[in-house]
């Protein structure tokens, strides 16, 4: 694994590495950016009662996306620790007990050798 | 500009944020590792983790770094190509956040992340009025993965595996269970049935970030085109 340095500002470096500060700052910006833009550009566009339902459908689409994901690329361990989280869900009615116990279902099936 | 922003939501985020802390302090380990591996030093490390918060974003810049070839246009084009999902993230809270003061809304989009923006969508939906609940999730996460930061860089090696305790399904649990959740109707199985899709279509051909956002973006499309102004779907 190649290293990140010389050290930064040492004359032997090959190559004009920027101080570590300006990198951070770029990357607090780049990130912040990210975060704030979204936020902002709603702002400009005109408001109506079909943007906000287009928006507030967002969050079901991005979680089922995230579950499907999860599944396919997972094992079978994964998968029936997603499917036990949406039955249990439905079942208890409580999401975040759902979500735990699904954590601690993977991990037991993975312990044994799922 | 009159919607509440009280400690009282604030610890109720807090609250529900705590085992998504817990879950991230476990992959800070991971990125301490790394950052140790490319002789960050701590105060290095920690003002990354705190400056970008985004364990994919950080990875990745830490990786850039190391080619030697990095200019500081495409270190943030790579933050911004790992982080374009949080674009779609903060116009989803646009119509709830946008109610309380510009300097609240900004500072609570600082402590943005995956699974507290899932948090604080189905808080929305259940009816959640205080602005301050996003922060208060957020805090937690941003905690443990400071302090995940500073002890895998120290400690030099990952004694729990993320795999072995179950914590890389920690988003993915908690986003089916609240997807469950506020599946309240026949009609919400569209923009389910909708994301899954678009999001494994997308995920064949670019990577998980782009499939996320896809899915968002095919929920929102969908809804918007069977929107109705008797209500809606």
């Amino acid at each position: 694994m190649p290293s990140l340095l010389p050290p930064y500002g040492d004359p032997q470096a090959g190559f004009d590495m920027p101080s570590f500060t300006t990198m951070l700052l770029i990357m607090a910006a780049a990130a912040f950016a990210c975060r704030a833009a979204g936020y902002l550009v709603v702002s400009f566009l005109p408001q109506s009662a079909r943007l906000e339902s287009a928006l507030r459908a967002t969050p079901l689409s991005v979680m089922a996306g995230i579950t499907a994901l999860a599944v396919v690329n997972g094992t079978l361990a994964d998968a029936m620790a997603l499917g036990s989280v949406v039955a249990l869900t439905f079942l208890i009615g409580n999401d975040l007990i759902a979500a735990l116990a699904g954590v601690a279902i993977v991990a037991l099936l993975r312990s044994l050798g799922l | 500009m009159t919607a509440p922003f009280t400690l009282h939501g604030f610890w109720r985020g807090a609250r529900d944020g705590v085992p998504l802390g817990l879950s991230i302090l476990v992959y800070g380990l991971a990125f301490g590792l790394v950052a140790s591996q490319a002789l960050l030093s701590l105060g290095q490390a920690l003002a990354m983790s705190a400056a970008v918060y985004s364990g994919s974003a950080q990875l990745a810049a830490l990786n850039l770094m190391q080619t030697g070839q990095m200019t500081l246009t495409t270190l943030a084009a790579t933050i911004m190509v790992i982080n374009a999902r949080y674009i779609l993230f903060g116009a989803a809270l646009r119509p709830w956040l946008g109610q309380t003061t510009p300097l609240k809304a900004y500072g609570s989009l600082l402590l943005l992340g995956d699974a507290n923006w899932i948090f604080t969508m189905k808080a929305i939906q259940s009816g959640e009025q205080d602005r301050a609940y996003l922060a208060g999730s957020g805090v937690p996460m941003f905690a443990g993965w400071l302090v995940g930061t500073a002890v895998g860089l120290t400690s030099g090696s990952m004694l729990p595996s993320p795999h072995t305790l179950g914590v890389d399904l920690m988003l993915p649990a908690f986003a089916a269970a609240m997807m469950a959740a506020m599946m309240k109707t026949r009609a919400s199985l569209l923009p389910v049935i909708a994301g899954a899709g678009v999001a494994l279509a997308v995920g064949q051909v670019a990577g998980a970030g782009w499939a996320i956002i896809a899915a968002g973006l095919a929920g929102a499309v969908l809804a918007a085109a069977l929107w109705r102004p008797s209500g809606g779907v």
